[in-house]
């Protein structure tokens, strides 16, 4: 097997333990449901484009963006949990490269991403299915979207990883950066009625791209502005790559 | 052959000479042990022979390969276990024995009958099912250590492997590694226990401040460093001990209680036959009586003050 390939299988079984899994099953699970249905009662119906989707299908199809970043910052943390214990040092000594070593973990957050992606995408399926579009352009498209929002978030988790020296500093830094993400974006609510403050918050929110593409591809509703949105996902995702590359390959022993 | 030739290698950190200019020869099939007070620089060594990193000057060959030329295909030849503690919290032991020997591309059937052997080996057999997270320090280098044994090399160091692990542990530690050193391995090891070192090196270099200070077999070393013996007589219950050997010759000497004799000397045999010649003569029985040759950590100690006060070389 191709080093890579070793690297990627060691990431998974190191990150795909039980407790991940029902962190990502049940957390977005209890989302779409609890809120989904409780919110209903004050949103009753989102415009978007020309469809109008009930609060339950727009929640569900935000949650898939959402599950790709969380999924991602936490495998992103493989970096960091890899200094901590000593396998960063032990892996480079060897039969790996460096370069082998951050594509692999490259490798293992865009499965992690798409794996979440399939899984919100089948758990949310019967709140959508009456509005979705799924075409040959629309289904590559919330691929290609769940595979540039996990590198993005990957990056971000990596650059955090190699930045910090404590796990004190290391968690609050994430959990601000979730926060942030998660609650400052399109995926819960509409930008159309937010405070304008609010709104304009929304898009300095890379999640808010992820998710508005993710949903254009679902509802198969793309417009120009989704056409630039993808392209700021795509730009950011690659510088944030680039910085990530940069320092993981700089990163002392 | 040679396993390890190293050439005026160095490695500096800002104004530290951490490894300063070292030669190194290491021949095949053997147990090579690297000694050295804290912050000699041993692991420094260490990093720059499995080419972990990058050294400030000089050449490294390992195995017949340029390390500077080809770094991976060095580290696909060597096995090393880390100082510093290295294991996957949430695995469990035997699981991070096989996921260790699939990332060394082992195949499926060798790697289940390597973690068996392996398990038994180190004595894990009743904590195989346990997370690495929730075993004891011990036990956890023990899995750090089986865990390089998964995969095949031609040479594999060792730093300080048996820190934290009991003695039972630790001999069979050493002994499994004698055993592999008979099956044609190399070893590079380095430890603060210098009856390990003894036990089990076929030579040693001991290092200080960044530079080797000694190289040879034990045996040699004792017999360069290690002339001086002390030797201890017993005799019955005498007044002015002190006193009545003060002609005897010019050694370091001091009486216990008046019981108990202890003198070091470089030339113990001379000394002795004066002594006793003394003692005969002023009618003093003695009760016990012996020799004991000078230990590795007593030339360890010799070697690493002299080299620090500058008197390079034999004492
Ligand atoms: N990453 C680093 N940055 C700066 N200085 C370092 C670094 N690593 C080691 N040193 C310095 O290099 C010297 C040699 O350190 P090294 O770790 O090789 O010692 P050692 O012989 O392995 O000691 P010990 O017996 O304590 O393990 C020390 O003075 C140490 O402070
Ligand atoms: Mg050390």
């Amino acid at each position: 097997m191709h080093p890579i390939f070793r690297l990627v299988n060691r990431n998974l079984t190191i990150s795909l333990n039980m407790g991940f899994v029902i962190w990502q099953v049940i957390f977005p699970v209890i989302y779409i449901f609890v809120a989904g249905f409780a919110y209903t009662a004050l949103i009753h119906n989102v415009p978007f484009g020309s469809k109008n989707l009930d609060y339950p299908a727009f929640i569900a199809s935000g949650m898939i963006g959402f599950n790709i970043m969380n999924s991602t910052l936490i495998s992103g943390i493989i970096i960091w949990n890899d200094r901590r214990h000593g396998m960063f040092e032990q892996i480079l000594v060897g039969p790996f490269t460096r370069a082998q070593y951050i594509l692999s973990n490259v490798y293992t957050i865009g499965i992690i991403g798409l794996f979440s992606a399939g899984l919100i995408t089948a758990i949310g399926y019967p709140l959508f299915f009456k509005s979705v579009a799924f075409n040959v352009f629309t289904v590559p498209l919330v691929v290609f979207a769940s595979i540039t929002g996990a590198i993005l978030f990957g990056s971000i988790a990596s650059i955090i990883s190699t930045r910090l020296k404590s796990s004190e500093g290391f968690n609050v830094i994430i959990n601000t950066v979730f926060l942030f993400f998660a609650f400052v974006s399109t995926a819960f609510y509409p930008a159309q009625g937010a405070p304008p403050v609010l709104a304009t918050a929304f898009y300095l929110n890379p999640l808010t791209y992820l998710v508005d593409v993710v949903r254009a591809g679902i509802f198969g509703n793309f417009t120009d502005t989704v056409g630039y949105e993808m392209v700021v996902l795509v730009a950011a995702a690659v510088v944030l790559f680039g910085i990530a590359t940069k320092l993981l390959s700089r990163l002392e022993i | 052959m040679l396993c390890i030739e190293a050439r005026s290698l160095s490695k500096s950190y800002g104004n530290v000479a951490a490894v300063d200019s070292i030669d190194l020869s290491v021949e095949s099939g053997k147990i090579f042990g690297f000694l050295g007070p804290n912050g000699a620089g041993k692991t420094t060594t260490i990093k720059l022979l499995t080419t972990l990193i990058p050294s400030s000057g000089g050449t490294v060959n390992i195995l017949g390969i340029d390390a500077s030329q080809d770094p991976l295909a060095v580290r696909k030849r060597i096995g090393v276990v880390l100082q510093q503690p290295s294991y996957e919290p949430t695995l469990t032991v035997e699981k991070s024995l096989e996921k260790y020997g699939m990332m060394w591309d082992v195949d499926a059937r060798t790697r289940r009958r390597r973690v068996e052997e392996l398990l038994s080996a180190f004595d894990l057999q009743d904590i195989r099912k346990k997370k690495n997270d929730d075993i004891s320090i011990g036990q956890r280098r023990r899995v750090q250590v089986a865990r390089e044994f998964m995969h095949d090399m031609d040479l594999l160091f060792l730093d300080e492997p048996t820190v934290g692990l009991d003695p039972s542990a630790r001999r069979g530690l050493l002994d499994y590694i004698k055993g592999k050193v008979r099956d044609g391995l190399t070893i590079f090891f380095t430890t603060h226990i210098l009856e390990e070192a003894e036990y089990l090196c076929d030579e040693i270099a001991i290092i200080n401040r960044g530079k080797i200070i000694a190289v040879d077999s034990p045996d040699e070393l004792k017999n360069k460093f290690g002339r001086e013996k002390t030797i201890k007589i017993r005799v019955g219950n005498v007044q002015n001990i002190s006193d009545m050997l003060q002609g005897a010759g010019s050694y370091e000497i001091s009486c216990d209680e008046g019981t108990v004799i202890t003198i070091h000397s470089a030339d113990s045999e001379q000394v002795l036959v004066k002594i006793l010649q003394v003692l005969n003569s002023n009618n003093v029985t003695v009760e016990d009586l012996s020799v004991v040759p000078t230990s590795l950590e007593e030339i360890f100690l010799t070697v690493v003050k002299n080299s620090d006060t500058g008197t390079l070389g034999e004492p």
